[in-house]
C-alpha cells in the first residue's frame, strides 16, 4: 500500500497483530487453530496423497503398456488400482478442496477472521493426517486393499480377502469420514453464522454457494458409507451377517448402502471445483457473472438431486425394469443444472473481455473436458448402451474426465489464482501456460483413447491383456500419455515451488478480484481484516465506495474488534449483526484428540478389545480435555 | 478506544453469571454456532439410523419368515414402557434449559441431574433385556439377529454418549453457568430429543415383527 | 448419440473460440451488451436444447430399446442354459444333464435363455455381440436372452472385478446350425469316452488317485469333484483354463504341471508329479471328445 497510514490506524493494526499472533516454531503449527495455517497443512498433506495416487497410476499404466507384461502381479496390481482409487478421492480430492481451498477462503470471503469452530478445524486435520497414514501403513506392510474403491461384497468379505487389506479400507474410510464430516458441519456454520454483517445470502460469493452444497451433501451421503463400512467390519472381524446370501444377507445391500453414498460423493468432488471456476472467470473477464441466481441455484440442485439416482451404477446387477428406468430418468434430470452452469461459464467468457492468464487457462481446459466427461456421462442414462459399457474403459474414460479434467484442473487453476495471495509472490505466467497445455494434452492422450478401448470390449480392472485382442496400441498410447500428464503436473507444481522463493513479490490484488480476500494483504494477517468489511454485493472488491469506508473505519476504530480474537456472528440469511464471538487461539487437545482416535481403529483392526476399549476411555478424556477451556477464559 | 458501532451487540462470551447468561440468550437472534453444529451433527446421525433401519427392511423383504430360523419374535410391553420412560424424560430437559435461561442455575442443575438419572436407569433396562436376548440367540446366528443386535446397540452407544454430556455438564453447572455452558446445556437437550425419536423409531422398528 | 454429442461439444469449444477472438469487445456479437439476451442463452443451452435432447434419448433408449435387453418372459425361449460363475472359471449346464465348461454351444436362430449364477463372488457374464451384460450374484438367479442371427464364434468375458484371475476368465459361445447343435448336445450328455491307449489308461489312473479327482468331473468315473470345472469333454474344447490358453497338449501340460505360472493366484494347485505322470494326464484328457 502506497497511501501513507495514519497514526490511529497504525496502533490499531499493532494491537491486533499483537492479539493474533501465531504461536512461533514447530509448536505453533502443531497447536493452531487458524483456519490459515490449517488450509496449508491441508494442502500439503493431499498433495502428498495426490503424489502417492499418481506413482500408483503410473505403475498401472505401466503394467498395461503392453499385452502379458509382468511388471505388477496380478496381487499387486489389484492393489494398486484399489489404493490410486481410494486415495486419490478420499485423501486427496475432497481434503484438497474442502480442507485446503475451503478453509483458506470461506473466513476471507465473507468477511470473517476465522471459521465458526477453530479447534474443530484443526482436529479434522490431524484425523485426516492420522487417518492417511493408517491406510498407508496397511500399503507399506503388504495389506493394502484389493478388492477395488468400492469394495464389492462377497469378495470383500473375510472369506474371499481373508487379510487385513479391507480392514484398513473399511477403517481408515471411517476415520476419514469423521474428518470430513467435521469439516462440512463447520463449513455449513461459518457459511450462515459469521459472514460479514451485510453479506446477505444474495450478497454471497459463488464461491460460497459451491461449499455449502457441498457440505450439506456430505453431511447427508456420509452416513450411508459409514453404514456399509461398519456393517462390513461387523462382519468381517466379529462374524455377523449382512452381505452373505446363505444366511440371510445380500450382496446387492453392500452396493445400495455404498452408491447411495457413491453417488453424491461425485457430486461433492466436483462441486468445490465450480466454486473455483465461478470465483476465477469473474476477474479474469472482468464481468460479473451471466445468471448469478441461476447458477447459485443449480451449484444447490446438484447437491440435492444426486441423492436420487444412485442405481445407475447398477444397471447390470438384474433389478426390475422400473428401477432402472426411474434411476436414468432422474440421472438425466442433473444435465440441467450442470448444464446451466456450463452456458453461463461459457456466456460470460464470451461477454467479457477475457485475459488469458493461467488461472483462466485452466479452467477453460475445466469446461472443455468437463463437457466431454458429462457427455459420455449422460450417454450411460442409455440403459442398453450402459448394459454394455458398464465395467469397461469406456467408464474409466468417463469419470477420468470428470474427476480429473473437470474437478483438478480447477484445483490447478485455483492454485495459480491464489498462489500470490496466500505467498505474496508471483509465479512464472509462461512457465504456467506451458504446464498448463502440457498437462491439458498429456490429460487427452491419457484418457481420450480408453472411450475407444472400452467400447471395443475392454474391462477395466484387468491386470493384463492378450496381444490377439487388438488393444495393444492404444494401451500403449494411454500409458505414453500418462507420463506426459505427469511431467505436466511435475511443471505446474515444480514453477509454483520455485515461485514460492523467488517469484516477485505480489501486492493485495494482482488480478483486480472480484472477492473480498484481494482487499487484504497478499498473505494476509492472522486476523484476515483489521476491519470488518462493509458489504453491497457479491462483487465486494469492485465497490469502491464500501472499500473506502473500510478505510475510514480502520482509522475511527469502528468494526474493528480489537478486544480480543473476536469475530462477529450474524444472522443466518440477511446478516444482521448479532454477536461477537471469541475464538480460541492455540490448543494442544486436536492433535491428542485425534492420536487416540489412530490408537482405538488400531486396536479394532488388530482386534484387540480390550485395547480398544481402553483407548476409547482415553479418547473420552481428551475430549474432555478438549472442552475444559471455555472461550471466556481464552 | 474501540467501539462497537452497536453497543448493544452482546460479547457473549464474557457472559458468566445467572443473569447474563440468559440476557445474552434472550438477546440472540438467531441460534448460536455450538446450536447449529449440533444440529447438523444430529442430522449426520438421524441419516445413519435411518441407514440402519433401512437395511432391517431390506433385509426383512429378501427373507421369508422374519424372523428366521425359530428365533423367537420379540415381546412387546417392556421395551415400549422403557421407550416411554426415555421419551418422558424430554419433560425435565426441556424446563432444565428453561430454568437455566431464566436464571435458576439450582432448579437446572436438579432437573438436569433427575432426566440424568431417569436416562441411566433406562440403559441399565436396556442392556438387561439386550443381555437375556443374547441368552437366547446371539447375533452371529443370520441376519436377522446380526441387524437387529446392530441396531439396538447403535441405539445405546447414543444413549451412553448422552450420559456423559449429561455428567460433564452436571459437573460444570455445579460451578455456575456462563453463556457457553448454557449452549452446551440446550444442546444437550435437543441432542436427548433426537436419541428420543430415535429411540422411538428403533423400538418400533425392532418390535416390528410382534406388532 | 455419438453425432449429437459431437455437435454439442463443437458448439461450446466453437463459443469459446468466439471468446478468445473478441476478448478485447464485451457483450454478444450482433447484439453487445444484453443481461437479458445473456440470460436467453444460457436458459435456452443450458436448459431448454438439453432438454428436448434428453427426453429424446430417454423415449428411445430407455422405453423402446429397453425392451430387447430385459430378462425374457416367461414362455418366450426355446431352451435354457444355466451359467454359474466361479473364480475363474464358467460352469454351464443343458436342461437334459449336460454339463461343460468355458465353451458353451446354442443353435442358431433360436431363443435362449441364459440363467447366470454365481459360486462364489459377484461375476458378471458378458458377450458383446450377443447382448448386454449381466450381473452373477450369489444367492440370485438373473436372466437375459441369447440370440444368434448367424452362426459363428463369440467371445465372452467377465465383467465384474472377482479377484486375482479376473483378467483370465473369458469363454466362448458357439452358435451353430440346429442339427450340428442337437448332436453336440447328445455327445455332452453322453458319459465319459474310456480311454483307449496305454498311456491314456494310465493317465486316467494318475487322474483318479493322485488329486485331480478331488476338485474335477469325469461323467462316468470315480472323478466327481465340483470345485474346479467338469472335464468330461474336454478334447472337444478349442481353448483351456477360461479361454486363456489353446487346447494342444503341450498348453495342457504346461497349465496342470505349474498352473501358477499360467494364472497366478489361480485356485489349481500344483501337485508336483512328475512329468511322466504330466504326460500320461495329458494322454487322457486329449481322448475324452
Amino acid at each position: 500500500m502506497t497511501v501513507s497510514t495514519p497514526p490511529a490506524t497504525t496502533v490499531r493494526i499493532n494491537r491486533l497483530e499483537r492479539i493474533w499472533k501465531e504461536t512461533p516454531g514447530l509448536l505453533g503449527w502443531l497447536t493452531t487453530t487458524d483456519h490459515k495455517r490449517i488450509g496449508i497443512l491441508y494442502f500439503f498433506t493431499s498433495l502428498f496423497f495426490f503424489g502417492a495416487g499418481g506413482v500408483e497410476a503410473l505403475l498401472i499404466r505401466t503394467q498395461l503398456i503392453g499385452p502379458n507384461q509382468s511388471t505388477l502381479d496380478p496381487a499387486t496390481f489389484n492393489e494398486m488400482m484399489s489404493t490410486h482409487g481410494t486415495t486419490m478421492i478420499f485423501f486427496f480430492v475432497v481434503p484438497m478442496s474442502l480442507g485446503a481451498f475451503g478453509n483458506y477462503l470461506i473466513p476471507l470471503m465473507i468477511g470473517a477472521r476465522d471459521m465458526a469452530f477453530p479447534r474443530l478445524n484443526a482436529l479434522t486435520y490431524w484425523i485426516f493426517l492420522c487417518a492417511g497414514i493408517f491406510l498407508y501403513v496397511g500399503v507399506f506392510s503388504g495389506n493394502a486393499p484389493s478388492a477395488g474403491w468400492f469394495d464389492y461384497v462377497p469378495l470383500a468379505s473375510k472369506a474371499y480377502s481373508p487379510g487385513p487389506g479391507i480392514d484398513f479400507y473399511a477403517l481408515s474410510l471411517l476415520f476419514v469420514g469423521i474428518s470430513t464430516t467435521a469439516g462440512a458441519i463447520n463449513a455449513i456454520v461459518t457459511i450462515f453464522k459469521l459472514r460479514a454483517p451485510g453479506m446477505s445470502l444474495n450478497r454471497m460469493p459463488l464461491f460460497c454457494f459451491a461449499f455449502l452444497a457441498v457440505s450439506f451433501a456430505l453431511v447427508f451421503a456420509l452416513p450411508a458409507l459409514s453404514t456399509a463400512l461398519i456393517l462390513l467390519e461387523l462382519e468381517r472381524l466379529l462374524g455377523f451377517h449382512f452381505f452373505i446370501p446363505a444366511s440371510g444377507g445380500d450382496p446387492i445391500l453392500w452396493q445400495n448402502l455404498f452408491w447411495i453414498f457413491g453417488h453424491p460423493e461425485v457430486y461433492i468432488i466436483i462441486l468445490p471445483a465450480f466454486g473455483i471456476a465461478t470465483s476465477i472467470i469473474p476477474t479474469f473477464v472482468r464481468q460479473k457473472m451471466v445468471a448469478f441466481p441461476l447458477v447459485a441455484l443449480a451449484e444447490i440442485l446438484v447437491a440435492f438431486l444426486g441423492f436420487g439416482v444412485w442405481a445407475h451404477h447398477m444397471f447390470a446387477v438384474g433389478l426390475a425394469s422400473a428401477t432402472t428406468i426411474y434411476f436414468a430418468a432422474a440421472s438425466l434430470v442433473i444435465v440441467i443444472p450442470s448444464g446451466i452452469q456450463l452456458f453461463s461459464w461459457i456466456t460470460t467468457i464470451v461477454t467479457g473481455t477475457p485475459r488469458f492468464k493461467t488461472p483462466l487457462l485452466w479452467i477453460i481446459g475445466f469446461i472443455v473436458l468437463f463437457i466431454m466427461g458429462g457427455l459420455s456421462g449422460v450417454t450411460f442414462a442409455a440403459i442398453p448402451f450402459d448394459q454394455q459399457t458398464t465395467d469397461t474403459y469406456y467408464v474409466v474414460a468417463h469419470f477420468h474426465y470428470v474427476i480429473f479434467g473437470a474437478a483438478v484442473f480447477p484445483l490447478l487453476g485455483g492454485m495459480y489464482y491464489w498462489f500470490p495471495k496466500v505467498t505474496g509472490r508471483m509465479y512464472h505466467e509462461r512457465w504456467g501456460q506451458a504446464s498448463f497445455w502440457l498437462t491439458f494434452v498429456g490429460t487427452n492422450i491419457t484418457f481420450f483413447p480408453m472411450h475407444i478401448l472400452g467400447l471395443d470390449g475392454m474391462p477395466r480392472r484387468n491386470y493384463t491383456y492378450g496381444p490377439e485382442m487388438g488393444w495393444t496400441g492404444l494401451n500403449l498410447i494411454e500409458t505414453l500419455g500418462a507420463y506426459l500428464l505427469a511431467l505436466g503436473l511435475l511443471s505446474v507444481f515444480a514453477n509454483l515451488a520455485i515461485s514460492l522463493f523467488r517469484g516477485e513479490r505480489a501486492g493485495n490484488d494482482p488480478w483486480g478480484g472480484d472477492t473480498l480476500e484481494w482487499s487484504t494483504t497478499s498473505p494476509p494477517p492472522e486476523y484476515n481484516y483489521a476491519v470488518i468489511p462493509k458489504v453491497s454485493s457479491p462483487y465486494a472488491m469492485w465497490d469502491e465506495e464500501d472499500r473506502e469506508e473500510d478505510r475510514r473505519n480502520l482509522e475511527l476504530g469502528r468494526k474493528t474488534l480489537e478486544r480480543g480474537h473476536e469475530t462477529p456472528a450474524s444472522t443466518a440469511v440477511d446478516a444482521e449483526w448479532d454477536e461477537i464471538l471469541e475464538m480460541p487461539s492455540h490448543s494442544a487437545w486436536p492433535p491428542l484428540v485425534a492420536l487416540a482416535m489412530a490408537a482405538v481403529f488400531t486396536m479394532v483392526l488388530l482386534q484387540q478389545w480390550l485395547g480398544a476399549a481402553i483407548f476409547t476411555a482415553i479418547l473420552a478424556l481428551t475430549v474432555v480435555g478438549f472442552h475444559l477451556k471455555e472461550p471466556e477464559e481464552a | 478506544m474501540s467501539s462497537v458501532p452497536r453497543s448493544s451487540i452482546p460479547r457473549s462470551m464474557e457472559a458468566s453469571g445467572p443473569g447474563e447468561a440468559g440476557a445474552v440468550a434472550a438477546a440472540r437472534r438467531t441460534a448460536p454456532s455450538g446450536w447449529w453444529g449440533a444440529a447438523l451433527l444430529i442430522a449426520t446421525e438421524a441419516t445413519l439410523f435411518s441407514c440402519l433401519i433401512a437395511t432391517y427392511f431390506y433385509l426383512r423383504f429378501k427373507t421369508g419368515e422374519w424372523p428366521p430360523n425359530g428365533i423367537e419374535k420379540p415381546s412387546v410391553t417392556l421395551p415400549l414402557v422403557f421407550t416411554g420412560m426415555l421419551v418422558a424424560t424430554s419433560l425435565p430437559m426441556f424446563l432444565s434449559v428453561k430454568a437455566a435461561k431464566g436464571g435458576a442455575v439450582r432448579a437446572a442443575w436438579w432437573l438436569l441431574a433427575l432426566a440424568t438419572a431417569v436416562q441411566a436407569t433406562y440403559l441399565g433396562l436396556q442392556i438387561h433385556l439386550m443381555v437375556d436376548d443374547l441368552n437366547s440367540f446371539s447375533p452371529q446366528v443370520n441376519a436377522y439377529a446380526s441387524i437387529y443386535y446392530t441396531l439396538i446397540t447403535t441405539h445405546h452407544a447414543h444413549v451412553a454418549i448422552g450420559l456423559a454430556l449429561d455428567a460433564w455438564l452436571l459437573w460444570k453447572l455445579a460451578r455456575g453457568i456462563t453463556n457457553y455452558r448454557l449452549i452446551a446445556l440446550r444442546v444437550a437437550a435437543f441432542y436427548w430429543y433426537f436419541v428420543s425419536v430415535a429411540a422411538v423409531a428403533v423400538v418400533l422398528t425392532q418390535l416390528y415383527p410382534s406388532l | 448419440m455419438l453425432v449429437v454429442a459431437s455437435i454439442v461439444f463443437l458448439g461450446a469449444v466453437g463459443m469459446l473460440v468466439m471468446g478468445w477472438v473478441r476478448r478485447d469487445r464485451p457483450g454478444l456479437p450482433f447484439v453487445g451488451e444484453n443481461e437479458t439476451a445473456n440470460t436467453f442463452l444460457v436458459v435456452l443451452f443450458g436448459m431448454g436444447i438439453p432438454i428436448a435432447i434428453l427426453v429424446a434419448l430417454f423415449v428411445i433408449s430407455d422405453l423402446v430399446l429397453l425392451k430387447e435387453t430385459d430378462a425374457p418372459d416367461a414362455g418366450s425361449t426355446a431352451m435354457t442354459v444355466t451359467v454359474v460363475g466361479h473364480q475363474w472359471f464358467w460352469e454351464a449346464s443343458y436342461e437334459g444333464g449336460a454339463e461343460t465348461a468355458n465353451e458353451i454351444h446354442i443353435p442358431v436362430r433360436t431363443p435362449v435363455e441364459l440363467v447366470a449364477r454365481s459360486a462364489d463372488v459377484i461375476h458378471s457374464f458378458w458377450v458383446p455381440e450377443l447382448n448386454r451384460k449381466i450381473d452373477m450374484i450369489p444367492g440370485q438367479a438373473n436372466s437375459i436372452e441369447l440370440y444368434a442371427e448367424r452362426p459363428g464364434v463369440f467371445r465372452g468375458q467377465c465383467a465384474e472385478f472377482c479377484g486375482l484371475q479376473h483378467a483370465h476368465m473369458a469363454f466362448r459361445v458357439y452358435a451353430e446350425p440346429r442339427r450340428r447343435f442337437d448332436s453336440w448336445l447328445a455327445s455332452s450328455e453322453r458319459p465319459a469316452a474310456d480311454p483307449q491307449s496305454t498311456q491314456a489308461k494310465q493317465g486316467q489312473r494318475y487322474f483318479l488317485e493322485d488329486g485331480c479327482a478331488a476338485c474335477h468331473t469325469i461323467a462316468g468315473t470315480q472323478a466327481e469333484g465340483t470345485v474346479g470345472p467338469n472335464l468330461t469333454h474336454l478334447a472337444g474344447r478349442d481353448t483351456i483354463a477360461a479361454d486363456t490358453l489353446p487346447n494342444t497338449p503341450e498348453d495342457l501340460f504346461r497349465w496342470i504341471q505349474n498352473p501358477q505360472s499360467v494364472k497366478p493366484g489361480t485356485k489349481m494347485p500344483g501337485l508336483g508329479l512328475g512329468a511322466k505322470k504330466y504326460h500320461a494326464i495329458v494322454a487322457y484328457l486329449t481322448e475324452l471328445r
